[in-house]
């Protein structure tokens, strides 16, 4: 792109909208390049070889079929997770809460299955109505944070945390207590789910179907938030709250709203690892998908679409994360560490948008 | 400072063929003011008219472009605000410049270029004691900045230029925070401590009665050139009105033409207000504007005017009184502001009426976007048909951008507002709320967009205008009302009154 | 009955001193960049790296005091990187904070894996309650020097808020970037020291966590602590003395669930385990618009607008 200086300007001058696509492409893209660059000093400096390191990622996450299975399965739950930070986020509210909305959803799930399990309910009511809990469920919760904020002026991103702190703490205590299987033994958990009450695989694959639910949740996202007039309302309302209050819109109905989507994103992923993955409730659902999901969407820029193919690379990540434990005797927190450069250099970059050279040139033109 | 034998000289300040310029702009030609040592000066002038450019350069803000300052007679070098302290120069801004959380103790040790490491606060009350005692008038050292009353702040800040040893004060319209009270014993005292040549005073000021009251000497400038000076007690209201506002505008007004009569359009009633801390900004306004007028609202900015606005436009909540519209209830809710035809320009536009980030043409859909065609039923959106009627609206509204899909923030200022015109007045327009709507903007704009709120008056709306600029309220208004201290205290049809009657009220002389 | 009573009291006493140095140190540390009108959520990553840096340090020097400073240099280098973030123009300091917290989190895990099995030195308590015969008394009284630290830390910094040049330029920093700036202070630097030396005693927080209590390195030592930290320090309204009581009080809250599972009911213990984050949360909920809140809160702070 430096070309740009050796032509005249004339020869490249995107328009507007052009230069903000080009920005919101080149600069996360720089950022993982520059993250990768670091991450590999780090290894250097271990000792270890970044390039066998990241022909592992590759080997790993998306070599063979096989892996890129994984992947998938992986990135299933981060595309929700993902999305239920990067709609809120749309209306200006940093959410921390997905984490425990999934676990109280998963939860929630596992519960309500019970009676319908001894009941004798069909299953194909029953999934269903599983899922619907745990996205009401999700909604609910998160949604507290959205009034809390609109309503009672309180930072929203405390509340969600703390929020999620108490959902993992109830959920252990019901299943530690009233919830609880006598037939767990090592790990309390809720009643198990038989084969037939569980989500299956998209056929041909084994990846679950929680995959499909967060493409298709991608989608009406995106539509939601681009195309429609309630997604437009909350852009104009996290812009500039005092420009949305004097075009009349309702900003506390689209603040709790937003917040009530995000939960029960992050609850029907709660509902998959239920139904798909464990098929019970357990501690083990609070694998902090929900705070993976926040650099996800930090990295799609909060563009419910560019959410799933993100998701699928920190997928891979997790899902190469055993092989190079293994091949590289390397602890499991490597992949910890490495999203942690990836999140704050993609920070650093936010610093970038409207300053690059190349494409400041038509947009200070405009002024007259 | 103990010792009242210390006291340092008051020094005379001079500036001698002034100019600066910013880009085209000439904000500054050829200025010559002279304030002796002692005197009580006041800089008078209207809004852009170069005042705050002058001092600015004074100050060391701005460097001007040719011209000097003389300090006592001698060439005084002012590269930054620093060199001028240095030399004794202080000023006194609009806004306040106090930490809030600090004490008033605090706020003078700090404000010290040698503040010690540790502070003995015991040895630095004593001091600070002393000083007080010294002082014509003292506040509490012990509050927090935030308890103080506009009158204390105000107080302090000039008491933080004394203790400095500041002694040529520059105070930028002084008193526009503080009640008539207040106004007059900070003046007064001010008045005293300068005839004892104790300091020297340049205050910037519109109100033409505190010129008279309490200033010996005057300068007037207009755009951006010296208009006159003198005595400040020799001198009549009318003279000083007349070189301000100078032969007035070269610009061809907006044209009025007769509106077809409609009868009352837009009706406030006994309208009242809080603000965060409970205290009212807004008592019992009560206010007819016609179909087919424009009602201009004068004052001081902090009267309550911005506060009236954001009850009309549903930013505030109204605390007692009710809004009609033809006679029926309106509240400011989104559907109320389509069915009543009810459209603003709000102060600000980038704060107020615009996502920065959003386009051009985004920004210009923000009424209709939700109504077909843009929107169908289901609430689906058509970006295409948004950014078709963008860019017709920019055409037609003239708004400079290189593209409906640029982001509203790369434009300028006059362009903004015009991107704002061509959302609120592409339509029918029944009522029309318009708060400072030229503020900042540059000569072009500011005929373009009077233009067009006069043109929707022609068209028949009912139009309230709030501005500070009373050649706006002349230029644009049917009847001019005067809001003071959170009430209408005047009204008037425009052809019966004239700017001297309107300043004295803005002015704050009632009756 | 009463019996059971003064053992719950006694363990909550013991556990409230216990549990809120942590609290104590991070709150502080956060007061300090709060007080320069920065943010800092990624406190939780310092306690957690502070932790394992302790532990590590001690464990190949044999000196636990040695992990004590090593903690706080892990959690200065950290923060400092975290305020050298934040004077980028458009970087929002919210994220910047949740983005080292996972960075912290994520290099304390990696480095510490070795560190999970081995045994390091602990930091040794001050036995306080020699003139009591009874046990629990003896126990509950059992307390860590950092503790009297972390408390002489508050009265220094409240202190050094009110009395030193330093002080009131991170207050007016904090309050008024303007006004400082018209000053000729430079906010940006102020800000960078102020988060950085909040680091630092965040850092200290972890060591105590790894070091006494629980003592030991594990990946599950910190439990959002750093986290309730920042919403304590809105409770406290910025005032580093307030700062003690507040964590002595979610200390006490802490404590609650070991204190009655101490004496076999075990019951609720999960529940319990929530108390503080409730705690925290109906705190917030009062505080948010309380007009004493509002007035001392500093000015710049993203968080209170």
């Amino acid at each position: 792109m430096s070309l740009s200086t050796s032509f005249p300007r004339s020869r490249f001058r995107p328009d507007a909208r052009t230069a903000a696509i080009i920005e919101s492409i080149v600069i996360p893209l720089g950022a993982l390049i520059a993250s990768a660059l670091i991450f590999s000093l780090f290894l250097l400096v271990l000792g270890k070889d970044p390039i066998r390191f990241f022909g592992l990622v590759w080997t790993g996450g998306i070599g063979s079929a096989f892996s890129f299975q994984n992947t998938l399965q992986r990135a299933a739950p981060l595309i929700l997770t993902g999305l239920a930070f990067a709609v809120p986020a749309r209306i200006g509210m940093t959410l921390l809460g997905a984490e425990g909305a999934l676990v109280l959803g998963g939860f929630s799930s596992a519960v309500i299955a019970i009676p319908m399990v001894l009941g004798g309910w069909p299953v194909w009511i029953g999934l269903p109505v599983m899922a619907l809990a745990a996205m009401a469920v999700g909604g609910a919760w998160v949604g507290i944070a959205g009034w809390l904020r609109h309503y009672r002026g309180v930072n929203e991103t405390i509340s969600s945390l703390l929020l999620t702190y108490i959902a993992v703490a109830i959920m252990n205590f019901l299943v530690e207590g009233v919830f609880r299987d006598p037939g767990s033994t090592n790990k309390a958990s809720t009643m198990p789910l038989g084969a037939d009450w569980r989500v299956g695989d998209i056929p041909g694959t084994s990846v679950h179907w929680g995959l499909a639910a967060g493409l298709v949740l991608a989608v009406l996202l995106w539509v939601l938030m681009e195309r429609t007039t309630f997604g437009f309302a909350a852009r104009i309302a996290g812009g500039n709250l005092r420009a949305a209050q004097a075009q009349g819109l309702p900003v506390g109905k689209l603040a709790v709203a937003s917040c009530v989507i995000a939960g029960a994103c992050a609850g029907l992923a709660g509902f998959f690892e239920v139904a798909a993955v464990h098929g019970q409730a357990n501690a083990s659902l609070a694998a902090k998908y929900g705070f993976t999901g926040i650099l996800v969407a930090f990295l799609a820029r909060q563009n419910p679409m560019a959410v799933v193919p993100v998701a699928i690379l920190f997928g891979a990540l997790a899902a190469s994360g055993g092989l190079v434990q293994r091949r590289m005797d390397m602890p499991d927190a490597t992949m910890l560490v490495l999203q942690g450069i990836i999140f704050v250099t993609l920070l650093v970059s936010e610093t970038l948008y409207g300053r690059l050279p190349f494409l400041q040139a038509t947009q200070s033109g405009d002024r007259t | 400072m103990t010792g009242n034998h210390k006291t340092p000289q008051a020094p005379s300040l001079e500036t001698v063929h002034m100019s600066k310029s910013f880009g085209s702009l000439r904000a500054l030609d050829d200025v010559s003011l002279r304030v002796a040592s002692g005197s009580f000066h006041a800089l008078l002038g209207e809004n852009g008219a170069g005042k705050s450019t002058l001092v600015k350069c004074i100050m060391g803000f701005y460097q001007a472009d040719a011209g000097q300052v003389l300090l006592d007679g001698c060439e005084a070098l002012v590269h930054s605000p620093r060199d001028a302290h240095a030399l004794g120069i202080g000023m006194v801004y609009q806004h306040f410049t106090l930490v809030p959380c600090l004490t008033a103790a605090e706020n003078l040790v700090i404000s010290r270029a040698d503040a010690p490491m540790v502070i003995d606060w015991k040895k630095e009350r004593q001091q600070l004691e002393a000083f007080m005692d010294a002082m014509p008038f003292r506040v509490r050292l012990d509050a927090q900045v935030s308890e103080l009353s506009a009158g204390e702040k105000q107080k302090l800040e000039i008491l933080k230029l004394l203790y400095l040893d500041q002694r040529f004060l520059i105070l930028d319209e002084p008193t526009s925070v503080l009640t008539p009270a207040e106004a007059d014993e900070v003046l007064g005292l001010l008045g005293d401590m300068a005839h004892r040549g104790e300091v020297t005073v340049l205050m910037i000021s519109h109100k033409f009665r505190e010129v008279k009251t309490f200033c010996d000497s005057f300068t007037v400038l207009r755009r951006g050139r010296f208009a006159g000076s003198g005595s400040a007690q020799a001198v009549s209201v009318s003279d000083l009105s007349q070189m301000m506002i100078g032969d007035a505008g070269l610009r061809p007004p907006a044209t009025r033409t007769q509106a077809p009569p409609k009868g009352p359009a837009l009706h406030l009633d006994k309208l009242s207000a809080s603000d965060a801390e409970g205290r009212r900004v807004v008592s019992d306004v009560t206010l007819t504007v016609n179909a087919g007028e424009i009602v201009g609202i004068a004052g001081v900015s902090g009267n309550g005017q911005s506060a009236l606005i954001e009850l009309l436009s549903g930013q505030r909540k109204i605390d007692a009184g009710q809004i009609t519209i033809n006679g029926e209830d309106f509240q400011p809710t989104r559907r109320n502001f389509d069915r009543f035809k009810v459209f603003g320009l709000p102060e600000e536009p980038l704060r107020n009426a615009v996502v920065p980030r959003m386009t051009v043409a985004e920004n210009i859909a923000f009424r209709s976007f939700d109504k077909p065609p843009a929107a169908n039923r289901l609430g689906l959106l058509s970006p295409a048909r948004i950014r078709q009627r963008g860019a017709d609206l920019i055409a037609r509204f003239n708004v400079h951008t290189s593209s409906p899909d640029a982001p509203i923030e790369t434009l300028s200022g006059g362009n903004v507002q015009r991107a704002v015109l061509a959302r609120e007045l592409s339509g029918e327009v029944e009522v029309l709320i318009v708060a400072n709507p030229c503020f900042g903007l540059d000569f072009a704009s500011v005929s373009d967009i009077r233009r067009q709120i006069m043109e929707a008056r022609n068209r028949g709306a009912a139009v309230l205008l709030v501005s500070e600029d009373l050649d706006e309220i002349f230029e644009l208004a049917d009847r001019i009302a005067v809001m003071s201290e959170g009430r209408i205290t005047y009204l008037a049809p425009a052809a019966e009154t004239d700017a001297i009657e309107v300043g004295k009220h803005v002015a704050g002389q009632h009756g | 009955m009463s019996d059971a009573f003064f053992v719950v009291l006694m363990a909550m006493i013991g556990g409230a001193i216990r549990v809120s140095t942590p609290f104590l140190f991070v709150a502080l540390g956060e007061t300090l960049t709060e007080k320069s009108g920065r943010i800092n959520l990624g406190l939780e990553g310092n306690l957690v790296l502070g932790a394992m840096v302790a532990y590590a340090t001690s464990y190949s020097t044999g000196n636990p005091w040695a992990g004590v400073l090593a903690a706080g240099v892990a959690g200065t280098v950290l923060s400092a990187g975290h305020g050298w973030i934040c004077k980028l123009p458009k970087v929002n300091d919210i994220a910047v904070g949740i983005a080292f917290m996972n960075l912290g989190t994520g290099l304390a895990f990696f480095f510490g894996k070795p560190f999970i099995q081995p045994t390091a030195p602990r930091l040794d308590a001050i036995a306080l309650g020699g003139w009591s015969s009874n046990p629990q008394v003896r126990q509950a009284l059992m307390v860590n020097p950092l503790f009297f630290v972390g408390l002489g830390l508050a009265v220094f910094l409240w202190w050094m808020l009110k009395n030193t040049r330093w002080g009131l330029v991170v207050r007016m920093t904090g309050d008024s970037a303007a006004s400082a700036r018209a000053m000729g202070v430079s906010v940006d630097l102020v800000r960078l020291l102020a988060t950085a030396s909040g680091g630092f005693l965040a850092g200290i927080g972890g060591a105590f966590l790894s070091l006494y209590y629980p003592g030991s390195w594990n990946e599950s030592l910190s439990s959002g602590q750093g986290l309730m930290a920042v919403a304590l320090v809105i409770f406290a309204r910025w005032n580093p003395l307030r700062c003690v009581w507040a964590a002595l009080l979610f200390g006490a809250t802490g404590a609650l669930g070991p204190a009655l599972q101490s004496i076999g009911i075990s019951k609720g213990y999960y529940f319990f385990n929530a108390a503080p984050y409730i705690l925290t949360l109906i705190i917030m909920i009062l505080s948010a618009r309380s007009k004493a809140a509002s007035r001392e809160a500093p000015g710049e702070l993203s968080i209170v607008k």
